[in-house]
C-alpha cells in the first residue's frame, strides 16, 4: 500500500525499460529453458487488443455451440498473491484494474490477497475440489506446477478462448503449448518472476552469491522460503547442481546443505510472503525473495536491494485458473481477457514489477512513460535470463520425497 | 404452563439443560468422535480413505516423526504453565486479600488486555521484542548486550507468548479459590502463633489449591497445542504440535496423521480432567473457576 | 467476627523476618501487581499508540510520525470492512444464541438439583479446557465427513456454529457465578404474593440476573470476536476481522487494523464501565429509598 504520493512518483521513475531486446531476449530464453513446441519469434510491434485471433493457434477446446453469450455477473471472487493487482495511485483503497473492469462490465471483483504459498491455499480448497463443489472462487492465481497438478486432477475448469480474444492474441508466444496444458485453455499466465538474494544493502553491502545464504556471517538474519522448490531450487545451485534436472539425490544433497545451515543458525525462518516484513524491521538482513516484491518493499526501506546470483537465479510463472465448480467461470475469463489488453497490462505491470506475458505491454509502458528506463526486474536483460532456472517438473512419488524431505528442515517433519 | 411445571418439577432442569447440551453434543462430542474415527483412516483426499483398526499404526507414526515437536511442546506447555503460575500467584493473592475496595477493578484490569484481539497482541511483542526494538535497541546501543543478540525466533518469546496469553486462564481460577478462603482461619492461625509466612503456607495454600489445579488445566493442555506464539515469535527449530496439526490439516490434507496428533491432546486433556474431578469432585469446574 | 475460646495471651511481638513479611505485604505485593498490570496492558498501550503512525509504506512498526489519518480513513483498506462486518455478525449472533443456551444451563445447575449433575459439569467445563486447534480440527473432520461442503461450504454458517459452541461453556461458568447468592426468598415472597412461575422470572428473577446474563454476554462477544485458531479451521474462505489480520501480518499490518483493534477494546472497556456505573447508581438508590422506607416507619 503506497500512502505517499511521493514514493508513487518515485516508484514510477524507477521503472525503466528497454522494450525490445529484453522482451525479444526473454521469449528466446524461455523457449530454450524447455517450454515444448511452441513458436519462438519473439514479439515486435505491438498487437492491438482488437486483432483477431489467430485461427490456426487456437484450438478450441469444447465444441463451441451456438448459444447465446451469457452476461457478466454481478460479483466474482479473485484470490491472488499479494502485491499482484495495481493499487490506484488516486485512492488508495481501490485497485485500479479491477475498478476500470467494474466500470466496464459493471461486476464486482472481491480481491483477496489470501494466497501465501501453493500448498497452503490449495490446502483450503482440496475438501471442496475433491468433492466437486464450489470452492468459492472463481478465480485463483498458482505456480506452474501446482497448476500442472490442479489441472492433471481434473479440478480446473476449461476456458473458451472463443471467449477471450486478447489472450489468444497477445500472449507470448513462449508460454503457449506446455506439456501440462498443451491446449492451453486451462490456465492463463499472470506473471512471471524471479528467486534470488534479497537483501538489506546498509548491512550487508551488495551480494552476488548464493554463498551469502550459507555464511555463518549472517547467523540469525536469513530467512528461506517454504516454497520448496525455490529454496531448493537455489540451494542446488550454490552446490552448481541443475534444478531443471533435480533428481532425488541432487533433493539429498541441497537439504544435507540447508540442514547444515540451520543447524549453524544462520537459518532464522521459513517465510511465505513475510520475508519481506523481516526485512523491512531489520530481523533478516538477507532472504530467498522474489524480485518483484522487493521493488515494492523499497518504499518502505530504500536501502532493500534484489539480485540474482552469479551461481543462478529461478524462473517461474504464476497462472490464472479457474477451480472447478466455479459460479462465475464465464466473468472469470472475461476479466482474464481484459487483463490481456496491453494498455491495461501495461498499467498492471507499471505496479507490479513483475515479468509481464503480455505483447504489446511493453511499448505501451514506453509510450506512456518514456522518461522511463530499463528495469531489469521487469524486463530482464540477457544476462541476467541467461542465468535463470526453471524447476524440473516432478512426478507425484518423486514429489511427495522432496516434500517429505523439505518437511524434515523446515520443521514440520 | 405455570401449573404444568409445577406439577412436573422434576423435569424442568432437564428441560433447561436441554438446547445447550444438545449443541455441545452435536458440535463438540460429535466431532471429537469423529476425529477418533478419522485418525484409524488411512489413504489420502484423492484415493479415498478406509477405515481400519489396524491403523493405530497412524499413531505410532505420528509419534515417532513428530517426537520433537511434542516433546517440545510439553516443554514449552510445562514452563508456561509454570511461569503464569508464578506470575498470577501473586497477583491473584494480592487482589483477593488486599484488594479492598478495587477488587473488581483490579480484576477488570487483569482481564481488559483480553478484549483486544490476540493476534494484535501478540504481534505487539513482535514489536517490543525486536531485535533493534524499544527493548533491545536501546541495551544494545548501551553495549549491553551484544549485537547478535535477539529475543524474537528463539523459545525464549515463544515460552513468553504463550505465558502472557494464558495469564487470564490462571489468575481467574486461582483468584476464586483464594477469595472463598476464610479469613478468619488465617486470623486463628495467627493467633496460635503462626508466623504470616507459616499460616500462609498451611492454611491458605493448601486451600487455593484446587484453583492452581483448575487454572493448571485450563492452561498446560491448551498451551501445548499452541500454534501462533510459536508461528509467529519462533523458528523452524520451536515448532510445536500445533504446528503440524495445523500443517497436517490444512496444507497437506492428511487427515489421519492430522486426527491421530489431535486426538492425542484430546485424551490428555480428558485424563486430567478425569483425575481432577475424581480427586475435588465437580461443582468447581462450572462454579466460576473462570 | 466469631469469638476464638483462646487464652488471653497477646500476638507475640514480630520478630525482624516477621517485620520483613508485613513490609512484603504491604508494599511490595502492590508494586508486583502495579507491575504486572503494566505487562499485561503493554501490548495493548503498543497497538493503540501505533494506530497513531504514519508509516511511509505498508510495514507499521516504526515509528514515524503522529497523524489521525487512519483514524479518519479506517475502512480505506480493501478488504477491512467486510472482514470487520463478518466478524461483527458472528459475534452478534453467536453471542445471542450462547448466551441463551448457557443461561438456560447456569439456571438449571445453580437452582435445581438432578441426576447427572456431575457429568453436566465435566460436559461443559470440557471445551473451555480443550486446546483451542483441537476444537477446530474436530469440527472441521466433522463437516468434511458429512459433506458439509455440498451442503453449505465452509463459511459463515460453519464460523457461526463453532463459535456457538464454544461460548457456551464460559456464558455458564459466568451466570452461574453471579447466580451464586441468589435471594431465592424475593422469588417465593412474589409467589406468596400470587404470581406464577411466568410473571416471577419475568419480574424477580430475570431483573436481578440480568447484569450477570450482561457480563456473560460481553464475555462471549470478546471471545467470538478475537477467536482466530478455531476460525482459521472453519472458515473456508472466508475472511473475520483476527483471519484478516493474519493474512495481512507477512505484508504488513495497516494501522486501520490497529484503529479498529483500539476501538474494539475501548468499547469493551466503555461498556464494563457504564454498567458498573449504572450498578452502582441502583444500588445506591436501592439504598436510598430503602433508608426511605426505613425512616418513614413504612
Amino acid at each position: 500500500m503506497h500512502d505517499n504520493d511521493a514514493a508513487r512518483r518515485l516508484d514510477l521513475t524507477r521503472r525503466q525499460f528497454v522494450a525490445g531486446s529484453a522482451m525479444a531476449g526473454f521469449t528466446v530464453f524461455l523457449a530454450a529453458c524447455g517450454r515444448s513446441g511452441a513458436s519462438v519469434a519473439p514479439s515486435t510491434a505491438p498487437v492491438a487488443s482488437t486483432a483477431p485471433s489467430d485461427a490456426a493457434s487456437v484450438a478450441p477446446s469444447a465444441s463451441v455451440e451456438p448459444t447465446p453469450k451469457p452476461s457478466t455477473s454481478a460479483e466474482l471472487n479473485f484470490a491472488n498473491w499479494t502485491y499482484y493487482m495495481d493499487l490506484d495511485p488516486k485512492d488508495e483503497t481501490k485497485y485500479k484494474t479491477l475498478e476500470d473492469f467494474k466500470a466496464k462490465y459493471g461486476t464486482t471483483v472481491k480481491y483477496q490477497e489470501a494466497i501465501d504459498g501453493n500448498d497452503e491455499f490449495v490446502g483450503t480448497i482440496k475438501p471442496q475440489l475433491e468433492g466437486g463443489q464450489d470452492t468459492g472462487w472463481d478465480l485463483v492465481v498458482l505456480t506452474d506446477w501446482m497448476a500442472a497438478r490442479l489441472i492433471r486432477l481434473g479440478w480446473v475448469e476449461q476456458m473458451d478462448l472463443g471467449n477471450m480474444p486478447n489472450v489468444t492474441a497477445n500472449l507470448q508466444d513462449v508460454y503457449k503449448g506446455v506439456t501440462w496444458d498443451p491446449t492451453d485453455d486451462h490456465h492463463v499466465p499472470w506473471q512471471s518472476g524471479m528467486t534470488g538474494l534479497g537483501y538489506d544493502k546498509a548491512k550487508t553491502g551488495v551480494l552476488t552469491s548464493l554463498d551469502a545464504f550459507f555464511d555463518a556471517k549472517y547467523k540469525g538474519k536469513v530467512d528461506y522460503l517454504t516454497e520448496m522448490r525455490d529454496t531448493i531450487g537455489l540451494t542446488m545451485l550454490k552446490l552448481g547442481l541443475e534444478p531443471s534436472k533435480a533428481t532425488n539425490a541432487d533433493c539429498d544433497a541441497a537439504i544435507a546443505e540447508i540442514k547444515k545451515a540451520k543447524d549453524a543458525g544462520i537459518v532464522r525462518a521459513f517465510k511465505g510472503n513475510g520475508y519481506a516484513e523481516d526485512l523491512k524491521s531489520g530481523d533478516v538482513v538477507l532472504a530467498m525473495a522474489w524480485s518483484g516484491d522487493m521493488v515494492q518493499a523499497l518504499v518502505d526501506k530504500p536501502t532493500l536491494q534484489f539480485t540474482v546470483a552469479d551461481q543462478g537465479g529461478m524462473l517461474w510463472t504464476d497462472n490464472c485458473l479457474i477451480p472447478k465448480g466455479a459460479k462465475n467461470a464465464y466473468t472469470a475469463q472475461v476479466l482474464i481477457d481484459f487483463c490481456y489488453d496491453p494498455a491495461i497490462a501495461a498499467q498492471i505491470e507499471a505496479y507490479v514489477n513483475y515479468i509481464c506475458p503480455v505483447k504489446g505491454a511493453a511499448d505501451v509502458l514506453l509510450a506512456t512513460d518514456p522518461d522511463v528506463a530499463n528495469n531489469p526486474l521487469i524486463f530482464p536483460p540477457a544476462d541476467i535470463l541467461a542465468r535463470l532456472h526453471i524447476f524440473n517438473g516432478l512426478d507425484e512419488a518423486t514429489e511427495k520425497y522432496f516434500n517429505d524431505q523439505f518437511a524434515t528442515v523446515n520443521g514440520l517433519g | 404452563m405455570g401449573g404444568f411445571l409445577r406439577r412436573h418439577k422434576r423435569i424442568v432442569p432437564y428441560l433447561l439443560l436441554a438446547p445447550g447440551l444438545l449443541w455441545l453434543a452435536v458440535f463438540y462430542v460429535l466431532p471429537g468422535i469423529q476425529m477418533f474415527v478419522t485418525s484409524f483412516w488411512s489413504g489420502t483426499l484423492e484415493t479415498g480413505y478406509e477405515f481400519a483398526l489396524s491403523n493405530i499404526s497412524n499413531y505410532t507414526a505420528a509419534l515417532t516423526r513428530f517426537a520433537p515437536q511434542f516433546t517440545r511442546s510439553i516443554l514449552y506447555g510445562g514452563a508456561a504453565t509454570l511461569l503464569t503460575f508464578a506470575i498470577s500467584y501473586p497477583l491473584a493473592y494480592t487482589i483477593a486479600f488486599r484488594g479492598g475496595r478495587y477488587k473488581n477493578l483490579l480484576l477488570f484490569l487483569v482481564v481488559a488486555p483480553f478484549f483486544t484481539s490476540f493476534l494484535l497482541r501478540t504481534l505487539s511483542w513482535k514489536i517490543i521484542l525486536g531485535d533493534t526494538g524499544i527493548l533491545l535497541g536501546p541495551l544494545k546501543n548501551a553495549g549491553v548486550l551484544p549485537e547478535e543478540f535477539r529475543l524474537l525466533a528463539t523459545p525464549v518469546a515463544v515460552i513468553f507468548g504463550i505465558t502472557y496469553n494464558f495469564l487470564p486462564f490462571m489468575t481467574l481460577p486461582i483468584y476464586v479459590s483464594l477469595e472463598k478462603v476464610d479469613r478468619r482461619l488465617v486470623e486463628a492461625a495467627e493467633d496460635l502463633f503462626a508466623t504470616s509466612f507459616g499460616a500462609f503456607r498451611r492454611i491458605t495454600l493448601p486451600l487455593s489449591l484446587p484453583g492452581v489445579f483448575a487454572g493448571s488445566l485450563l492452561t498446560f493442555i491448551p498451551a501445548m497445542g499452541d500454534y501462533v506464539n510459536a508461528e509467529l515469535l519462533g523458528n523452524p527449530d520451536t515448532t510445536m504440535i500445533g504446528n503440524v496439526i495445523q500443517n497436517q490439516f490444512l496444507t497437506q490434507n492428511n487427515y489421519p496423521t492430522a486426527s491421530a496428533l489431535s486426538f492425542l491432546l484430546m485424551a490428555g486433556i480428558l485424563i486430567a480432567v478425569g483425575i481432577y474431578a475424581r480427586l475435588l469432585g465437580t461443582e468447581e469446574l462450572t462454579a466460576g473457576g473462570v | 467476627m466469631a469469638t476464638m475460646a483462646v487464652s488471653t495471651r497477646t500476638r507475640p511481638t514480630k520478630t525482624g523476618s516477621e517485620r520483613f513479611v508485613r513490609f512484603w505485604n504491604r508494599y511490595l505485593l502492590f508494586i508486583y501487581t502495579g507491575l504486572a498490570i503494566v505487562y499485561l496492558m503493554l501490548p495493548v498501550v503498543v497497538m493503540a499508540l501505533f494506530s497513531f503512525n504514519d508509516p511511509a509504506g505498508k510495514s507499521n512498526f516504526v515509528w514515524q510520525g503522529f497523524t489521525l489519518d487512519a483514524w479518519q480513513n479506517i475502512f480505506e483498506v480493501p478488504g477491512l470492512q467486510s472482514a470487520v462486518t463478518i466478524s461483527l455478525g458472528i459475534a452478534f449472533l453467536s453471542t445471542a444464541v450462547a448466551t441463551v443456551l448457557g443461561t438456560l444451563i447456569a439456571l438449571a445447575l445453580a437452582r435445581h438439583d438432578f441426576r447427572g449433575r456431575s457429568g453436566t459439569n465435566l460436559f461443559i467445563f470440557l471445551p473451555m479446557a480443550t486446546p483451542e486447534i483441537v476444537l477446530g480440527a474436530s469440527l472441521l473432520t466433522l463437516f468434511v465427513a458429512i459433506g458439509a461442503p455440498p451442503f453449505f461450504p465452509l463459511s459463515f454458517i460453519t464460523i457461526l456454529i463453532a463459535h456457538i459452541m464454544f461460548n457456551i461453556s464460559f456464558v455458564v461458568v459466568t451466570v452461574r457465578a453471579r447466580l451464586a447468592g441468589f435471594p431465592t426468598h424475593l422469588e417465593e415472597a412474589a409467589m406468596d404474593l400470587g404470581a406464577n412461575e411466568i410473571t416471577t422470572f419475568r419480574k424477580v428473577t430475570f431483573p436481578l440476573i440480568l447484569p450477570g446474563i450482561m457480563a456473560a454476554a460481553l464475555l462471549a462477544f470478546s471471545l467470538s470476536i478475537d477467536d482466530f485458531v478455531i476460525t482459521n479451521f472453519t472458515s473456508g474462505g472466508t475472511l473475520t476481522f483476527p483471519m484478516f489480520i493474519y493474512a495481512k501480518a507477512r505484508i504488513g499490518i495497516p494501522p486501520q487494523v490497529n484503529v479498529v483493534g483500539t476501538i474494539i477494546f475501548l468499547s469493551a472497556v466503555g461498556l464494563v464501565a457504564i454498567s458498573t456505573l449504572a450498578s452502582r447508581r441502583r444500588t445506591m438508590r436501592d439504598e436510598a429509598v430503602a433508608r426511605k422506607h426505613a425512616t418513614d416507619g413504612t
